[in-house]
């Protein structure tokens, strides 16, 4: 079986309302950022999304455990999203299961995707 | 004081087509070899290799080549010599024919494997002088450059 290492992560961005946040946009910026960093064998990984929110632009995402290190290496030196200036910053890190329901239920406006 | 460790890699360019020289320099094979190191495995990789990274000796007659590069980026380039088929406008592939600690040890396998390529190729040489040519051209292995 594989193991997975989860990532809790919050993008930081001045300007919110000028990028579009969709799971998909964000998993092609972690994996252009690792094939940039450490090119096309060291940089192909599978990377799932489990949560996301786009309110709190936080999303929850797993590796497999070999690639965790270069993951949170490659979401560090992330610069740009959408070419608007921005960081990603590591809320939590964890090799079981990762979850911010109980906190988006505790804001009751926000909402989930 | 802290030790260097270096890895000398000896290898043979392998053209598609059959030529006599390759026109290729130490230079083009650098610039292809790092070009390469990038896509394959980044600009972390290239940070590593960089360092120590020097083509130390490239023979465009017998196409064999020496690189040197640190012992701890070796595996970023070793594992990427298969891969490459262009170097510089050539059609051309690496052959590794020889992995060392020293030059030395790698200047002894370089000369035993142009002997033999000398022993191949004095049969097909007509006249003294052209043999003498050859075996200057062959045999010299100026790493120092």
């Amino acid at each position: 079986m594989n193991a997975y290492c989860y990532f809790d992560v919050q993008l930081k961005i001045r300007h919110c309302d000028t990028i579009e946040l969709t799971p998909t946009y964000f998993r092609g910026c972690v994996l252009n950022s690792l094939e940039g960093f450490f090119g096309e064998i060291g940089g192909k990984t599978t990377l799932e999304i489990v949560r996301f929110s786009v309110e709190q632009r936080r999303v929850v995402f797993r590796v497999p455990e070999e690639f965790a290190q270069r993951t949170r290496t490659a979401i560090s030196l992330i610069g740009h999203y959408q070419e608007v200036p921005c960081h990603f910053q590591v809320l939590q890190t964890s090799k079981t299961p990762l979850d911010f329901d109980k906190e988006l239920d505790d804001t009751p406006e926000s909402a989930q995707l | 004081m802290v030790r260097i460790k270096n890895r000398y890699i000896a290898v043979q360019i392998v053209p598609h087509t059959p030529v006599k020289t390759l026109r290729l320099n130490d230079h083009t094979v650098a610039k292809c070899l790092l070009k390469y190191v990038e896509k394959y495995y980044g600009v972390y990789a290239l940070g590593i290799l960089e360092h120590g990274f020097r083509v130390k000796y490239c023979n465009d007659r017998t196409k064999i080549a020496i690189i040197r590069c640190l012992h701890r980026g070796q595996r970023y380039l070793s594992s990427i010599l298969p891969l490459i088929t262009l170097i510089g406008d050539v059609r051309a592939k690496f052959r590794t024919l020889y992995v060392g600690a020293t030059v030395i040890q790698c200047n002894k396998f370089i000369i035993n494997h142009q002997r033999q390529f000398l022993d191949r190729m004095m049969g097909q040489t007509a006249s003294a002088k052209e043999r003498q040519d050859l075996f200057k051209r062959v045999m010299e292995l100026d790493v120092d450059r």
